[in-house]
Parts: C-alpha cells; sequence; structure tokens
C-alpha cells in the first residue's frame, strides 16, 4: 500500500467518526503529537488533546452536527476535505451564546498524513458565516464572553 | 502535415501554473491573472456573502464575472495588497492546493468595512483544478473574513 493509499483511508475515517460524535475513533488517527491550527479559532497547538478539545466543543455547541463531505482532494501526503458542518446550537459555543440557531458552514480541513496518521491539521472556516447564523451582532460581544475575555 | 504538440498535465506543471498565478497576483496583473485560466472557469470564493434583507449575493459564479471584478475591486482597495505562498502541492489530475497568506493595507471601502488606513493578513486555503490545456479551470478559496473586519477595524458582524 502507498502512502498516498493510506493517506486517503485516514481521512475519511477521521470524518467518518466526527460524523458519528465518535471523538475517541477520530483523535485514534492522530498522531500523539499532532500539528493543530484552526485559523477561525486562533488555536496553533500540539497535541492529541488540542484536538480532542476543539471536537468536543463542537459536538457539545450542536449535539445533532452532521458533516456532508463534498470532495476530497489527495495531493501526496496532504488530503484536503471540503464538507459543510451543519447542527442546532445547543450549548454556548466559541463566546456565541445558545440561541437555538441552525448552523451550516462550508469548512477546509487540510491534513498532513504520515503512516496512517494525521500530524497535521488546518482548518479554514469563515468565522463571521457562523457568527450571523449564531444570530452575534458584534464581534466585540464574543470577545467580552470568551472565558478569560475583556469584562 | 500539421504538426501538433500535446502539453502534459503533471502534478509540477499543474504546481508551476498555480505559482505563477500569484506570482501575477503579487504584480496587481488582474488580465495575466485571468490569462492563466480558462474562458468558462468556476469561481468560487465561499466566504463572501452579503446578506440583503430579500437575497444572499455570493462570491460564486465565473472568474470572468465574479473574479476578475472582485481582485480589481481588492487591489483598488488595498494598493499595497500581497501574498505570501507557504505550501502549494499538486497531483496529476490537475488538483493544487496553496497555503497563501494575503494581507494588505485598507485605503478604500471594502464591503461595509470603512477604510481606516490598517492593516491585515490573513492565512487562505486556495483549491485549484488545472485542465489538460494547463489552463486554471475552478479557483476555490476559504479563509476567514471576521479575522480581515477586526483586523480593519470593524466591529460589526453584517
Amino acid at each position: 500500500m502507498t502512502q498516498t493509499d493510506t493517506a486517503m483511508q485516514t481521512v475519511p475515517t477521521f470524518l467518518a467518526a466526527i460524523s458519528r460524535h465518535d471523538i475517541d475513533a477520530a483523535i485514534a488517527v492522530a498522531d500523539p503529537q499532532v500539528s493543530v491550527t484552526v485559523h477561525p479559532l486562533g488555536v496553533r497547538e500540539v497535541g492529541a488533546d488540542a484536538l480532542r478539545q476543539i471536537l468536543a466543543d463542537l459536538v457539545r455547541g450542536f449535539p445533532d452536527l452532521m458533516i456532508s463531505v463534498s470532495r476530497v482532494i489527495t495531493t501526496g501526503d496532504v488530503v484536503t476535505a471540503l464538507f459543510k458542518a451543519e447542527g442546532t446550537q445547543a450549548a454556548s459555543y466559541v463566546g456565541a451564546i445558545n440561541q437555538e440557531k441552525h448552523l451550516d458552514i462550508d469548512q477546509a480541513w487540510r491534513f498532513v498524513v504520515a503512516g496512517g496518521l494525521i500530524t497535521e491539521l488546518t482548518a479554514y472556516w469563515c468565522q463571521a458565516q457562523l457568527y450571523r447564523r449564531l444570530a452575534v451582532k458584534r464581534y466585540d460581544e464574543i470577545d467580552r464572553l470568551r472565558p478569560g475575555g475583556p469584562t | 502535415m500539421t504538426e501538433t504538440t500535446q502539453r502534459s498535465r503533471t502534478a509540477e506543471s499543474a504546481i508551476a501554473v498555480v505559482t505563477e498565478f500569484f506570482d501575477r497576483y503579487r504584480a496587481h496583473d488582474v488580465d495575466g491573472m485571468a490569462d492563466l485560466c480558462s474562458m468558462n472557469a468556476g469561481f468560487s470564493y465561499v466566504p463572501v456573502e452579503l446578506w440583503g434583507k430579500q437575497r444572499v449575493l455570493r462570491g460564486d459564479g465565473k472568474v470572468c464575472s465574479i473574479g476578475k471584478p472582485l481582485w480589481t475591486g481588492l487591489i483598488a482597495a488595498f494598493p499595497d495588497l500581497s501574498n505570501t505562498v507557504h505550501a502549494v502541492t499538486g497531483n496529476d489530475d490537475g488538483d493544487v492546493v496553496a497555503q497563501v497568506d494575503i494581507e494588505g493595507t485598507q485605503q478604500l471601502a471594502w464591503g461595509l468595512v470603512a477604510p481606516a488606513g490598517k492593516h491585515y493578513r490573513e492565512p487562505h486555503l486556495f483549491i485549484f483544478h488545472v485542465d489538460e490545456d494547463l489552463l486554471i479551470d475552478s479557483i476555490t478559496a476559504y479563509w476567514n473574513d471576521a479575522s480581515i473586519s477586526q483586523q480593519l477595524g470593524h466591529t460589526e458582524v453584517d
């Protein structure tokens, strides 16, 4: 099996696990020292725990989360997944209070895969689209509600 | 007898086209950028959406009708607009994925953001498809527009 074949299997396994809300199964295909960059959240961390926290927050905020993958593009050891994340807010999420709004956000996640494990993850989506859908009116509202934000 | 030349598309040649695209973008050569695209190239800037009372305008369409005006407007609003290409990967099917930072200093209104002379720099992910004639026939991009608004001093979620 080639490196590309392995990369093509790892990422769909990861995404399918998120779709099932099975965070343990998703983390199982990530390297313990995975590099995690989530640009919309300002996250740049290393380690599976950081990834676990991001996924747990997402599933807690949107318990009916659904992932619809439109494309998976393999370019060597890099796999890019394009998908839509949908769900209904049931708890505060990244500073946005719960107003039971429905979310649908197109996203692109770029993975680097080595030895069948995800070693790098970089996530792109537009937080302005997310806030619009969650009925947030001002960015400084979010800053105020974030843990450790201004009071 | 007519001699024909066949250009072969490989991952390397597709990546070269995309690299040239960003070189031209950095040089503000919008016509040159469009020249690298096929006549009917698709275009999707996913974060671009303007919510009106009865409809939502999106950054989806064609390079010639949506992409060129958008690039031209962006360069007018941010006259020092530039890009830094961090990573470009491709495959022999013509798919190319590029991690690129776009930055610039605002001099004119951009969307609902009034000019305050502020600078932004934002990571973008571009997904291209390069056809067998080595022309780009699809461009899709993702970034966080909230970050750009905040860097430019705009605090409202429009």
